[in-house]
């Protein structure tokens, strides 16, 4: 089969990963086994099916993937999906697993004493620039992100910032380090992402793929 | 690196196209233009720059966001760089010839500007082909511009083509209908286009019994001709939404029987065209290519009283550049110095590319060689290297 007749499902690597696979397996995609070993520096593995193709990815880059068509089929964070907002990709469904939300958390003892209605600016340390100026650009605040790629908790007690945007699952990770959340931007799940173009050209194909994630995702939620 | 310089930088999103990409993108634009030419579509040329006010005239209003601006120092007044033909071809069509027989049918080709390339075309300035159809509402001319199209891709050697049908009125006309408006509008909107289908049923809900039923029912129409239609019809819809059904029913019909081999689909809620569409729009997709080969639909040209409808396309030869194989080229023949130019005009008659010596050579083949010609003129006649 040509290389460009197969259809490339992006899967993010870490902590998603152990929720993802009992659905890409419920669907009866079984990967080849070198993709078990997290040392293997393959990052492309063929599977059962002669005509899907896995590639393992960080999460951030599985959108650019999908949008750029690399990836005809991916599985991504809503956090992700929506900080690129790329108009390549369609979002057909929701997995209803990892979940998470996006808050925004600033250090305990800074709680109740300023005012957010009087703000005009503010510094905040995330992953996601972009999210957070659309979020904080509505309530007409400007959002003065700094980027950064991880230990955003360290920000606030190293002044860089007084706050952060950034995935909250348990709070634990906030409250070690005296963080608190104070204001949930979105719920975070994981949705089943698809490239635009794929979908007009090969729309059987690819809607049959969602109908069985959608079944899938019915049945290990119940 | 060596030769790069600060004066090699170009801004983003324009490039120079060199040989053999720029000869083989005018030999497609030639052949695009004459094959409308031969469906009857009369070419016309319009200028680069017009003054705003007619610029954004009508269906040009959509692209003031993507237009450069710049003041003309005559007459004191803003001139716009066309960004999009289609408008242009509009004002044309309702003013100078607005006196021409009905369906009046033109094409063009030439190059736009826009302010911001797209994710997938990063290009800034790029070649417009299209065609247009002034002056009917009747669906055969919407299948008759989509088959044009179609046959002019094909002309030029694309192949596995699908064509996509919309109608975007049809979801802001049924949200109208179930009073969903401002920032819910907005939100389906963006939930629609993104095929966010637990969003839209989240939204749908929430705006009554009616909402609730037709949005997602519409949302799982999209998909391959014969089963949308089918679920198409099973819908219960106003006078409006109903009369633009059935012409897309029967665009799509035409289409079938004329072009049975083409994969087509439709998608009646995605919306993604210039604002000014009104009825069906098309989107051109080819196997193996990112992003649309063209696109083209339904529009009101002209403005106030004089508005009439039309319908027309166009096709992006930067992509189409991509898929069409390279047209075989003629072979170089290097001349030695004090050829005959008799000689000369006679090799270009029978189709060689003759390459003059300025200077007189020492060794013929090496000078050849160096020259990219694999054919020399040499003391026993045409030789090859």
């Amino acid at each position: 089969m040509p290389a460009n007749e197969k259809i490339v499902l992006a899967l993010p690597k870490g902590r998603i990963l152990c929720e993802v696979m009992p659905l890409v397996r419920y669907v009866g995609i079984e990967p080849e086994s070198s993709f078990e070993n997290e040392n293997s520096r393959q990052l492309r593995f063929c599977t059962n099916h002669p005509d899907v193709d896995i590639i393992r990815v960080r999460s951030f880059d599985i959108a650019t993937f999908v949008a750029f068509g690399g990836a005809q089929i991916g599985i991504a964070g809503s956090d992700v999906l929506m900080e690129f907002s790329f108009p390549e990709i369609y979002t057909p469904l929701d997995l209803r697993i990892g979940h998470c939300r996006l808050s925004v958390a600033e250090p305990m003892d800074m709680i109740g004493t300023d005012d957010p209605m009087k703000w005009s600016s503010v510094r905040i340390a995330t992953k996601y620039p972009e999210l957070t100026r659309r979020h904080f650009a509505k309530r007409g605040v400007q959002a003065e992100c700094i980027k950064l790629n991880g230990a955003l908790e360290l920000a606030p007690h190293l002044g860089l910032c007084n706050r952060i945007v950034d995935l909250v699952a348990t709070g634990e990770t906030l409250k070690a380090n005296g963080l608190a959340e104070v204001e949930v931007i979105s719920n975070i799940t994981s949705r089943v992402a698809v490239n635009r173009a794929a979908w007009k050209i090969e729309t059987e194909k690819i809607a049959d793929w969602v109908e069985k994630f959608k079944e899938a995702a019915d049945a290990l939620a119940t | 690196m060596i030769n790069s310089s600060k004066n090699s930088l170009l801004p983003i999103g324009f490039t120079d196209t060199l040989y053999p990409e720029a000869s083989n993108e005018a030999h497609a634009l030639e052949r695009i233009i004459t094959f409308f030419s031969s469906n009857g579509y009369q070419q016309v040329n319009l200028p680069l720059l017009e003054f705003e006010e007619s610029l954004f005239d009508g269906t040009g209003v959509s692209m003031t966001e993507q237009t450069f601006r710049l003041m003309d120092p005559i007459s004191q007044k803003m001139m716009g760089i066309r960004a999009d033909m289609t408008p242009q071809i509009a004002r044309v069509a309702t003013t100078r010839l607005r006196g021409e027989p009905r369906p009046l049918r033109l094409c063009y080709g030439g190059q736009v500007l826009r302010i911001k390339g797209s994710q997938l075309r990063s290009k800034r300035q790029f070649t417009q082909v299209g065609a247009e159809l002034i002056g009917t509402k009747s669906p055969i001319a919407d299948a008759e511009v989509v088959l044009i199209a179609v046959s002019a891709l094909r002309d030029i050697g694309v192949k596995n083509i699908s064509v996509d049908l919309g109608l975007p009125r049809l979801a802001p006309n049924l949200m109208n209908e179930c009073g969903i408006k401002g920032e819910t509008a907005a939100a389906m909107r963006s939930a629609l286009n993104r095929k966010d289908f637990s969003e839209v049923c989240a939204i749908a809900s929430s705006s009554g019994q009616r909402a609730a039923t037709i949005f997602p029912a519409l949302m799982s129409a999209a998909g391959p001709v014969e089963s949308a239609i089918k679920k198409l019809n099973a819908l219960k819809l106003g006078d409006n939404a109903n009369l633009e059904r059935s012409h897309l029913g029967e665009v799509a019909e035409l289409i079938c029987s004329s072009a049975p081999d083409v994969g087509l689909t439709i998608d009646p809620v995605e919306d993604r065209s210039f604002k000014y569409h009104a009825g069906v729009t098309f989107s051109l997709y080819c196997k193996g290519i990112q992003g649309e080969l063209g696109s083209g639909g339904r529009y009101m040209a002209g403005n106030g009283k004089d508005v009439e409808n039309a319908t027309g396309l166009t096709l992006f030869l930067d992509t189409l550049i991509k898929v069409i194989p390279n047209r075989a080229s003629k072979m170089r023949i290097f001349l030695p110095y004090g050829t005959p130019l008799d000689k000369g005009t006679e090799l270009r008659a029978e189709g060689w590319i003759t390459i003059n010596s300025i200077e007189k050579e020492q060794d013929p083949i090496a000078e050849a060689t160096r020259l990219r010609c694999d054919t020399y003129l040499g003391s026993k006649g045409i030789e090859k290297i």
